[in-house]
């Protein structure tokens, strides 16, 4: 008896209360990102997927040092270096692999030359696993990112050890 | 490996003293310096300019430590112990002191590490790491050395085929200039300009591109020189570290890989420091040849010759025609049908399984390693090969005071033994006599050069002997005998007929009498010669006349990096009795065909009575002293099996082409011209189809019929029954004829040949390196300047040197280094086979050389 009686305070109480929420969210604000036709943005610390910078006369600041790979805890850093027509060092390979990667931004602070760093970006899916090692010249790319404040710092110690840098 | 922290004890000094040091009480040799005291106890002193080989110098000061009494700290490196001294090493004023001169050194230092080769092996890094501060206090401008008109960043400059110099990362050690004049006696680098301006560069006009120059790179204590080898290729720390030997000297040099594994890429070689051997100073041979492993040209897969025309083929298919064919030649004519040679420089387990194979599966004795040396002798026991298995300490050429090199062109045949002479002379005022047919290094530090004539070398010793016995200072030697043995009655006669003057003799003859440590050298030129037997029977009364075994040692050095294993493991054709008979015992069988050695077995094969042969790691065309005999010989031949590395004028005629890996490949133990054991790791897994020999040979047999082995266990120990048979021949007690065959005579053609090994290449295979090819990649005959005139030719022009046999042309590099009669050409040039102008029959090779007009 008393399982009827509960089962239809339940069906009269319950679930009106139940549908009033359903209800009242219908009409506030939704707090569902349409992605991806909409996106959230990212917190400034976000690591996202690789860039390698260039200097602002347009060559590349990475010179195969290999200190991101050594840093890299996952190993999915994979270079090889070559020499320019002047006798410098630059990559000739230099790629990323974004699955083994744990974006834990290790090759970013090992970086002397301040070339590669995370991004904001997460989207680069893909079907099949190959298109997820990156190469030099999709990190190349230009990237909407703003200055980080120990690029200052760096440039200047770089003035006074008299290591050239960008113009 | 010795240990690079061994005390070096100055020799003939017994004299100690004891010191303390960090509250330790030591006693060590007197004339010690503190830091090699200190590196004998454990206890590391930081440094950068001492090398454990040179003379310490004091221009770093990073080796401070604090001795009592002493108001300032002093450089230990230069300072020697006294009695009663009492060091600190750890002392603050020590650390202090330290901190400071990383400091100062990383004054104009710039901040390269991210584009420095020598990153994470630097010397600089890791003591800035270890005693610098965290934090520069200098913040001005560094000093940048730029080339004027240069537009790299870098700095960079390349002082030598092989070697880059950026001055800026320099820190003025000099090792680099002290290692290049006090131990391989080059000046091609030098310091220059001074103060904060001073800069190591290379000689005004010169090239650094000394046959010793890669260890100029690797004794650096930074990134100021690098090679092109190495340079931008790769992280230190991604590569492993494999233990090699080197297979172009017989020294056997300890050198090690680094090699990438997941690439299956070796990128350079260093040395491994062995202070018995090599003292840790590679030649470039040594350094950069292990390019040959890796170069593009290698053999990919076994050929067959299908309708004349050589086609890629599987290795069971080449295995299969090998083996039946070979199969077919034994059973049907009789087994002297088949002969085989290997090269000396295979492993033991590669010439042993040779061995084997052509005694035990091809039933023949037509066995030899000796493919490059006219007129062998076919038994053991002639007076060269007495000479030849004498003993030999590398080690001990330190400590003779004096060294007679005769035949033997040391610093391209072996350069090892060539440092070893002259370390003798710097640090031991060794006196050092040469007697060749042409001037050779190390002339510098010889305090008597004897050039004779070509073709006297047995004369010449003769003349030694007599003028000693002469002089009184040969004891029990009977005079007449040794007058008859020799064949002339003064000193001067001989003297004179090998066209020395009778005091230069005499003055020989004095300092090795006198002489109480001495080490006699003989090398290739004698090898090489065909009246080997009479010089070694000159070596042999040279030793009875000074009782050179008494007090010093002698020997016919071997030439290739196992020579002494193929000699020990029987792959001469007459072993003898007793050496047959203990090859009988293991195997349960031995042939009872004749024997024969190369010269009899291509010589069988012009007459087509050889049907078959089988050639590992050997290029007959290339290297028998008859280009065109060796040639015919082959192309005769039924059938013939060839494993090389690369494509050769003998792969070209082979029938069954089969690549063959390179020591490299493959783990190996070669025995060394000391007949010191070693043994090499492989770098890389075999590139390609490529397969050690002796794995061919075990695979051919199996197919043939009879296998060889049961397993790896049974070849080595059937090896290491075979190595206890002593082919040691004891010197003869009395004196021996020197009977040389009479000297034939070609009046147009007068300048003799010398043929040997570039300084920068051995063999015919160092073509393929690419570092070696940028030291010298063609040949050329050198001339003496006197020579040039007369031909009206200089630097850029070529010469034809013609023979009976045949000619070639080479451009002309002028010596002051030659004499007059006498060309030398490298042998190392498949583009100018220079072996197509010598005869077999030829003592001297005689050629006419003319100037080609273009
Ligand atoms: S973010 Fe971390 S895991 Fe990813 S590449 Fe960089 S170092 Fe490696
Ligand atoms: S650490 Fe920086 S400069 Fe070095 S290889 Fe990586 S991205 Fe290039
Ligand atoms: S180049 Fe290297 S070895 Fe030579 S002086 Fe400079 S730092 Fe020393
Ligand atoms: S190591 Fe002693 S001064 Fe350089």
């Amino acid at each position: 008896m008393t399982e009827i009686l509960k089962a239809f305070v339940n069906v009269i109480i319950k679930m009106p209360q139940g549908f009033g929420v359903t209800l009242k969210y219908l009409f506030r604000k939704p707090v569902t990102v349409q992605y991806p036709k909409q996106k959230i943005p990212m917190t400034p610390r976000y690591r996202g997927r690789h860039y390698l910078e260039r200097y602002d006369d347009g060559t590349e600041r990475c010179v195969c040092c290999g200190l991101c790979a050594a840093a890299c805890p996952a190993d999915a850093i994979y270079m090889e270096p070559e020499e320019t027509a002047n006798g410098e060092r630059k990559a000739k390979v230099y790629e990323i692999n974004l699955l083994r990667c744990i974006f834990c931004g290790f090759c970013e602070e090992a970086c002397p030359e301040e070339a590669v760093f995370l991004g904001q970006d997460y989207e680069f899916s893909a079907d099949n696993r190959n298109s997820f090692i990156w190469t030099k010249d999709q990190m190349l790319v230009k990237h909407p990112r703003k200055e980080n404040p120990l690029k200052r710092i760096i440039r200047r110690v770089r003035r006074v050890y008299g290591v050239p840098t960008a113009k | 490996m010795a240990d690079s922290t061994k005390i070096e004890t100055p020799a003939r000094t017994v004299e100690t003293v004891t010191f303390t040091i960090n509250g330790r009480t030591a006693t060590v040799a007197k004339g010690t310096t503190v830091l090699q005291a200190a590196h004998g106890l454990g206890i590391t002193i930081p440094s950068f300019c001492w090398h454990p080989k040179l003379k310490p110098v004091g221009a770093c000061r990073m080796c401070y430590v604090e001795i009592e009494k002493m108001p300032k700290l002093q450089v230990s490196c230069a300072t020697e112990v006294t009695n009663g001294m009492v060091v600190f090493t750890e002392s603050d004023k020590v650390k202090q002191g330290r901190r400071a001169i990383i400091e100062f050194t990383l004054l104009n230092h710039p901040l390269d590490c991210p584009t420095c080769d020598k990153g994470g092996e630097c010397d600089l890094q890791n003591l800035t790491f270890a005693h610098g501060y965290d934090d520069s206090r200098f913040a001005f401008q560094k000093l940048r050395k730029i080339e004027a008109g240069v537009p790299s960043t870098f700095d960079d400059i390349k002082i030598g085929p092989e070697i880059v110099l950026n001055r800026n990362r320099c820190i003025l050690c000099y090792k680099c200039v002290r290692a290049n004049k006090e131990a391989f006696g080059e000046y091609d680098l030098g310091a220059f300009e001074r103060g904060n301006h001073t800069e190591i560069n290379a000689a005004p006009g010169q090239q650094v591109d000394n046959p010793f120059s890669g260890n100029l790179v690797e004794i650096c204590p930074v990134g100021a020189l690098t090679n092109t080898d190495w340079r931008y290729k790769i992280r230190v720390w991604l590569t492993d570290q494999k233990a090699s030997i080197c297979p172009f000297t017989s020294s056997g040099t300890n050198i090690q890989f680094y090699v990438e594994r997941h690439k299956n890429r070796i990128f350079r070689t260093t040395g491994r420091r062995n202070d018995a051997i090599d003292d840790g100073w590679l030649s470039d041979v040594t350094r950069y040849g292990y390019q040959i492993i890796q170069s593009p040209d290698r053999l990919k897969t076994p050929l067959i010759k299908k309708n004349g025309k050589q086609v890629p083929a599987t290795w069971d298919e080449a295995l299969a025609v090998a083996a039946a064919r070979l199969t077919e030649i034994r059973d049907k004519k009789g087994c002297v049908c088949v002969g085989g040679l290997a090269s000396p420089s295979l492993d033991n387990a590669s010439l042993y399984t040779f061995n084997k194979f052509m005694r035990v599966a091809m039933e023949s004795n037509n066995v030899d390693y000796r493919t490059e040396y006219r007129r062998l002798p076919s038994s053991l026991d002639n007076p060269y090969d007495i000479a030849a298995s004498q003993a030999f300490t590398i080690a001990d050429i330190d400590e003779s005071d004096v060294i007679v090199v005769i035949g033997s062109d040391l610093v391209r045949e072996h350069p090892n033994e060539y440092l070893r002479v002259r370390k003798a002379e710097q640090f031991n005022r060794s006196k050092v006599f040469l007697l060749n047919p042409l001037s050779t290094k190390p002339s510098d530090v010889a305090a008597l050069e004897l050039v004779h004539k070509p073709g006297a070398e047995e004369i010449a010793i003769s003349a030694i002997c007599l003028a000693a016995m002469e002089s009184g200072w040969a004891s029990g030697v009977n005079a007449d005998d040794l007058k008859s043995k020799t064949g002339f009655k003064k000193a001067a006669d001989a003297a004179g007929a090998c066209g020395l003057d009778l005091i230069e003799i005499q003055a020989v003859a004095r300092a090795i009498a006198e002489g109480k440590k001495i080490t006699i050298i003989a090398g290739e030129l004698v090898t090489r010669s065909r009246e080997r037997e009479a010089i070694g029977a000159a070596l042999c009364n040279l030793n009875r006349v000074f009782g050179v075994d008494g007090k010093g040692q002698m020997a016919i050095l071997a030439r290739h990096a196992n020579s002494v294993g193929a000699a020990r493991l029987g792959l001469t054709p007459d072993l003898g009795a007793g050496f047959a008979g203990a090859l009988k015992s293991i195997w349960g069988q031995y042939p009872e065909t004749p024997p024969q050695n190369t010269d009899a077995m291509l010589a069988a094969a012009r007459k087509e009575e050889l049907d078959a042969m089988i050639l590992v790691g050997v290029n007959p065309v290339m290297i028998y002293p008859d280009r065109e005999f060796a040639r015919e010989a082959l192309d005769k031949l039924d059938f013939l099996i060839a494993c090389d590395l690369f494509e050769t004028e003998t792969t070209q005629l082979a029938d069954v082409v089969l690549p063959l890996a390179g020591w490299a490949e493959y783990r190996g133990e070669y025995f060394n011209l000391e007949g010191r054991l070693q043994s090499a790791e492989p770098g890389i897994a075999p590139l390609n189809e490529a397969r050690p020999a002796h794995q061919i040979l075990e695979s051919l047999a199996e197919q043939c019929g009879s296998p060889l082995f049961a397993g790896m266990d049974q070849r080595n120990a059937e090896m290491e029954k075979i190595l206890k048979v002593d082919i040691r021949r004891p010197w003869p007690t009395g004196l021996i004829e020197v009977k040389p065959q009479p000297q034939e005579t070609a009046p147009e053609r007068t300048v003799a040949l010398i043929m040997g090994d570039d300084p920068h290449h051995s063999g015919y295979l160092t073509e393929k390196a690419p570092s070696l090819v940028g030291f010298c990649g063609e040949a050329y005959a050198e001339l003496s300047p006197e020579l040039a005139a007369k031909l009206k030719v200089g630097a850029g022009d070529s010469v034809r040197l013609e023979a009976a046999t045949g000619k070639i042309i080479v451009p002309v590099r002028v010596s002051e280094h030659i004499d007059n009669d006498v060309v030398f050409v490298p042998r190392n040039f498949m583009a100018a086979p220079v072996n197509s102008l010598v005869s077999r029959k030829q003592r001297v090779d005689w050629v006419k050389i003319s100037k080609v007009s273009d």
